[in-house]
């Protein structure tokens, strides 16, 4: 017969946290910042099928294993929440430098995406809410709005952090008339695409509204073209790329004849998607359903009422 | 419209009706006329949010003055739910007042600024993004007072503290994320740790942590309900508070 345990509660969740940071502060300081680059593919692949295959072993043993059980628990998440909130505040009131730059500070805070604790805090979260997902996926229909929330999260934040070493984010410059197809990386470092950007016209209308235009045609290598008109908030999407109008040649104002287009590739962006949808369709759940909880509570005080005038009766 | 000359004539009017509303509602009135009296202080408000909509042939949702413009209008409104669905009292008196601050601080402070939006913010987002983010500013705004209210006098406003958080937090979620919608429209990026995204995260994670410890440990009111304030100091300063920070000067694209 198993012993009863006295479960792991609020405390120990701090005490997680607590040797989280230490950690993730001697990790910092024995091999500095966290190196994004890295996870570029297929590493994040890899990493992503490390943290599913560590999940689900976790949450096979959780009847054997106390702690595994403990980590779907609220006593779990809630201190994990606390740290992730400390660390985003602190990473609201530190200067950061552009992403891609050292520290230039000996803790390596001014560049916190980069922070081994603030990646660590957040991986935590990310492993609580992946175990507690697990509990709840069976198919029964209260499980389906808490899947929404969690779950999406759980994609959201998994695709978008692995993710992000994959997406390229290129700047072109192209002058009226013109066609190219090369494009130049934060790093300065040229690549060449599987299409070409043709300009016939650049233009600023200042009515109704202030705004700039790309009139282009993209010529894609197997030969297909298409013309359309790239503006701000309305990018063109050719073969996984998304083309965007960045700026133009701000010392000839108006009459510029070149266009600088940003064009980014994503490919995990389906998933973050996915996530941000589930989370979306979950929050739409979460505010009608406090309606509908209104009712139980206005009903059960109704009743708590009555009861109370029988007993005054 | 273009400018606020006119604002103090509706304002007045429907602050007016708000206040004899509040008073009503104080001394135990008729809930109907309570209610139809701010209905209509909501309407004479929200034509001239309608109006200045007009006549700026934009959403006037740009600079801060507008932005108050809109929390002074869903702060009654969200009184008044509050009133019908939980009928306290003195709700409406709360939601009057602090609707009043912002209607004096636009009269005596009206920025006026150009019709002209950066190009950026003309998206069919910008509009939702902004108003579901000021409503939810409105909800948890309530959820504070009523906490502080809770702290003060002792008595048991959970259950409205409770909802209104739920409400307040799913509108939250949903304004953060049509805003990563439309960053990636508009930026190419859906999440860059702006500023103004990392303080809503770290206040949408704070309003997470409520709804989790209330669930977790029910028993522990009082921390509850310091917590509330915790949340509601956090989203000051994503509201305005960034545009003060020494570390948001000059890198967010939010600040105006």
């Amino acid at each position: 017969m198993k012993k009863p345990y006295k479960p792991l509660g609020m405390a120990a969740g701090g005490i997680v946290c607590l040797v989280l940071m230490a950690v993730g502060a001697m990790l910092q300081y024995a091999v500095g910042p966290v190196r994004w680059d890295m996870l570029a593919w297929p590493v994040n692949a890899m990493l992503l099928l490390v943290l599913l295959l560590g999940l689900a072993l976790m949450h096979l043993l959780r009847g054997n294993v106390r702690f595994f059980r403990w980590m779907s628990s609220l006593q779990a998440a809630v201190p994990a929440m606390v740290m992730c909130a400390m660390m985003t505040m602190l990473l609201g009131v530190t200067r950061q430098v552009p992403s891609g730059h050292p520290a230039t500070d000996p803790f390596g805070i001014t560049a916190m995406l980069s922070f081994w604790p603030f990646v660590l805090a957040y991986l935590w979260l990310t492993t609580l809410v992946g175990m507690v997902c697990l509990t709840r996926l069976r198919p029964a229909w209260q499980n389906v709005p808490f899947l929404l929330n969690h779950l999406g999260l759980f994609i959201a934040l998994v695709a978008g952090a692995l993710g992000s070493a994959d997406v390229q984010t290129l700047r072109m410059m192209v002058q009226e008339g013109k066609a190219e197809n090369r494009a130049v990386s934060r790093q300065h470092r040229v690549h060449e695409l599987p299409f070409s950007i043709k300009l016939h016209d650049f233009s600023i209308e200042e009515r109704p509204a202030l705004s700039y235009m790309s009139d282009v045609t993209v010529e894609t290598k197997s030969g297909e073209t298409l013309r359309d008109t790239i503006r701000v908030n309305k990018p063109l999407s050719v073969r996984g790329w998304k083309i965007y109008q960045y700026s133009y040649d701000q010392s000839q104002g108006a009459v510029s004849d070149i266009s600088i287009f940003e064009l980014v590739r994503d490919p995990w962006l389906p998933f973050v998607y996915l996530g941000i949808f589930m989370m979306l369709a979950g929050a739409g759940y979460l505010f009608f359903q406090s309606g509908s909880l209104l009712k139980k509570e206005r009903r059960d005080a109704v009743i708590t009422k009555q009861r109370h005038n029988v007993i005054t009766k | 419209m273009d400018n606020w000359n006119d604002f103090w004539l509706f304002a007045v009017s429907a602050l007016i009706c708000w206040a004899v509303a509040a008073l009503f509602s104080l001394r135990g009135g008729r809930r109907g006329f309570v209610c139809l009296l701010t209905t209509v202080g909501l309407l004479i408000f929200g034509s001239y949010i309608a109006l200045m909509w007009l006549s700026l042939e934009r959403p006037p949702l740009r600079t801060m003055g507008e932005t108050r413009l809109w929390y002074s209008f869903f702060l009654p409104l969200v009184g008044l739910i509050t009133y019908s669905r939980w009928h306290y009292r003195w709700v409406l008196s709360f939601s009057t007042l602090l609707s009043a601050v912002f209607i004096c601080i636009n009269i005596t402070r009206p920025e006026i600024h150009d019709k002209m939006l950066m190009p950026a913010l003309q998206s069919p987002w910008f509009a939702p993004h902004v108003i579901i983010y000021m409503f939810a500013y409105a909800t948890t705004g309530v959820a504070a007072l009523l906490s502080l209210w809770q702290l003060c006098k002792k008595q048991d406003h959970l259950p409205a503290i409770d909802n209104l958080t739920r409400v307040g937090l799913s509108f939250l979620t949903i304004g953060m994320l049509f805003g990563a919608l439309w960053a990636k429209e508009a930026w190419g990026t859906y999440w860059s740790w702006d500023p103004k995204e990392t303080w809503a995260a770290a206040t949408w994670l704070c309003y997470l942590i409520y709804v989790h410890q209330r669930r977790c440990c029910p028993a522990s009111v009082n921390a509850a309900l310091a917590w509330q304030i915790v949340c509601f100091l956090c989203l000051q300063m994503c509201w305005w508070g960034i545009n003060y920070l020494p570390s948001a000067q000059g890198v967010s694209v939010h600040t105006y």
